[in-house]
């Protein structure tokens, strides 16, 4: 993941100094991502939009304390993905709210043809991973942090995150039938 | 095939309107906030002596020695307390359960225990009152005079509902939910639904009589009592630990230890919001507008918003027991076991204290709200 652009720096400090166009901006520009990366972990609309809302929250109460001179991106996709893992080991224990396979029959609406099938086993392969699993998956190739980066991120051994990986795209080669890269 | 593009492709549901709708929460807590001036490092000795001088002038003026007195006030308790609960500011009458047994405090301030009763509450109109003991279900005039009286193992959670001519009341039975018709006759065991976790069931006002309650499993379900049929069964919410209608009976809040569910006509939630350590939550009558209890704050949220950023409405030192609105809806009731105060707010500025309640409602432990009712 690269560094803090010049703009989202300007963003960052435009922020803390009471700017709400600033505030948007780094909204605009890092909330589609946020959320992507909460739902495909959470696999529930609502609470994926409950997560990445509070972690904008977060952000936003704790700008003061931000080093601007470290990238935005980073600190916010570690309080959501904590946040999804979280969340979707306590609807596990719980079993909360049923999983209503939201996220099949979101990759149902997609047109038919080569990509609709695709997205299809990508969702069931997702679905059949563990919470844990789909975060390391969702941070490297979503958001293409390195293994060393997620095993910060998420405060794991880079051992543990390699295993990770390998193991859930194992699992989504078999889903899709097809080599992931 | 590029994993990265087909998890940047697959297709999320809801999310321009969840951009929307955090969006305008995100600008709403910016919009609080206050934006904090650079921090200049070699100021840092001179501007903590100022502030020093600063404090130590501002609290030998007079105005100072005000606002310090107002802090400690606000540790030890409202000072400007009245020493008894002289009256009611907003009419109606005042339900008070106490080790003693229930008390009803008139308009005009006058008590009167009912008997040794527990756990009492208010039938719709305030006619009756419906209390517990450990193995009785108790019909009491607001005088004391029992109307009736039945005979049932580990009763809790009596609740009264329905219209002025024809009324119901729902209770637990140990983990059974049971309904009784206002007169004492009829017990039913409630249409045979699941264990009932222990949580008060709840009436939606008026006519049919439907009963809200929690399942051990944290389901709500949703029943027209009289016909012994099932209008809705929500999906499991861990830890439920309250449930309230609407006066106009179109929004039911359930409370859990970590989340807030606003529930309109169906199953599916309108909407759920992750707020963690909410003990009572109450609506304001003919609206749709909540108060919450969250430690030593009551927060205001409307149930249509419920992610929005809620208002503190008042704060005191310590843990807030109950809330209660007036029948009005003017003026709240906010109970405060640490200072032995009950608080009357109007407004954060309108205030009336009254102290000493755990005496005045005949000692032991300080005592709990059981409802604020309509006007005689």
């Amino acid at each position: 993941m690269a560094g803090a652009s010049r703009h989202e720096r300007a963003w960052v400090r435009g922020a803390r100094a009471g700017s709400a166009a600033d505030v948007e901006a780094l909204f605009r520009h890092h909330w589609p991502l946020a959320y992507r990366a909460a739902y495909l972990v959470v696999h529930d609309a609502a609470a994926a939009e409950d997560i990445a809302q509070e972690a904008f929250l977060a952000a936003i109460r704790a700008l003061d304390r931000f080093d601007r001179r470290r990238p935005f991106g980073p600190w916010l996709h570690r309080i959501v993905v904590n946040r999804a893992i979280d969340w979707a080991r306590a609807r596990r224990l719980r079993a909360e709210i049923s999983d209503d396979g939201t996220i099949e029959r979101a990759a149902a609406h997609t047109r038919p043809g080569a990509a609709d099938s695709d997205a299809r086993a990508l969702a069931a392969g997702l679905s059949a991973l563990s919470p844990e699993h789909r975060a390391v998956i969702v941070l490297r190739h979503l958001l293409e942090y390195t293994p060393g980066e997620i095993a910060e991120l998420l405060e794991l051994p880079r051992g543990t995150v390699n295993s990770r990986l390998r193991r859930g795209l194992d699992a989504l080669r078999e889903a899709i039938g097809e080599e992931l890269q | 095939m590029r994993l990265r593009d087909l998890l940047r492709e697959l297709p999320i549901p809801e999310q321009d309107e969840a951009r929307l709708r955090s969006f305008a929460v995100v600008r709403a807590a910016f919009a609080e906030r206050k934006p904090t001036p650079q921090r200049r490092h070699y100021l840092k000795p001179a501007l903590a002596l100022a502030v020093i001088a600063a404090v130590v002038a501002a609290a030998a003026s007079p105005p100072g020695r005000a606002v310090l007195g107002s802090l400690r006030k606000t540790v030890a308790g409202e000072k400007r307390a009245a020493p008894e609960l002289f009256a009611l500011p907003s009419g109606g009458r005042l339900l008070v359960n106490s080790p003693d047994g229930p008390w009803i405090v008139q308009t005009n301030g006058s008590r009167r225990r009912l008997g040794g009763y527990r756990e009492a509450a208010w039938s719709p109109h305030g006619l009756y009152v419906v209390a517990a003991r450990p193995d009785e279900v108790v019909a009491v005039s607001p005088k004391g005079d029992v109307h009736w009286t039945l005979p049932r193992p580990r009763v809790r959670f009596a609740r009264w509902g329905g219209s002025r001519v024809d009324t119901r009341i729902a209770y637990l039975s140990g983990s059974r939910l049971h309904m009784v018709a206002g007169d004492g006759t009829g017990d039913v065991d409630l249409c045979g639904e699941p264990a009932a976790a222990p949580v008060a069931p709840a009436w939606r006002p008026g006519l049919p009589h439907v009963l809200a309650f929690a399942t051990t499993a944290g389901r709500i379900y949703v029943l027209d009592a009289d016909r012994c049929s099932l209008t809705w069964r929500s999906a499991p919410f861990a830890h439920p630990r309250t449930l309230r209608w609407s006066s106009d009976g179109r929004r039911l809040l359930l409370v859990t230890r970590d989340k807030l569910v606003a529930f309109g006509a169906r199953a599916r939630p309108l909407d759920v919001r992750f707020f963690r350590g909410v003990t009572d939550a109450a609506f304001r009558p003919r609206s749709h507008e909540l108060a919450l209890v969250r430690g030593g704050e009551v927060l205001a949220l409307d149930a249509d918003r419920l992610r929005a950023p809620p208002r503190r409405l008042f704060r005191v030192t310590g843990r807030i027991g109950q809330i209660a609105w007036s029948p009005n809806g003017r003026w709240l009731l906010v109970t405060w076991p640490a200072a032995d105060q009950f608080l009357f707010v109007r407004s954060p500025r309108r205030i009336r204290a009254v102290s000493g309640i755990t005496r005045q409602f005949g000692g032991g432990a300080f005592p709990s709200v059981g409802g604020w009712c309509c006007p005689p």
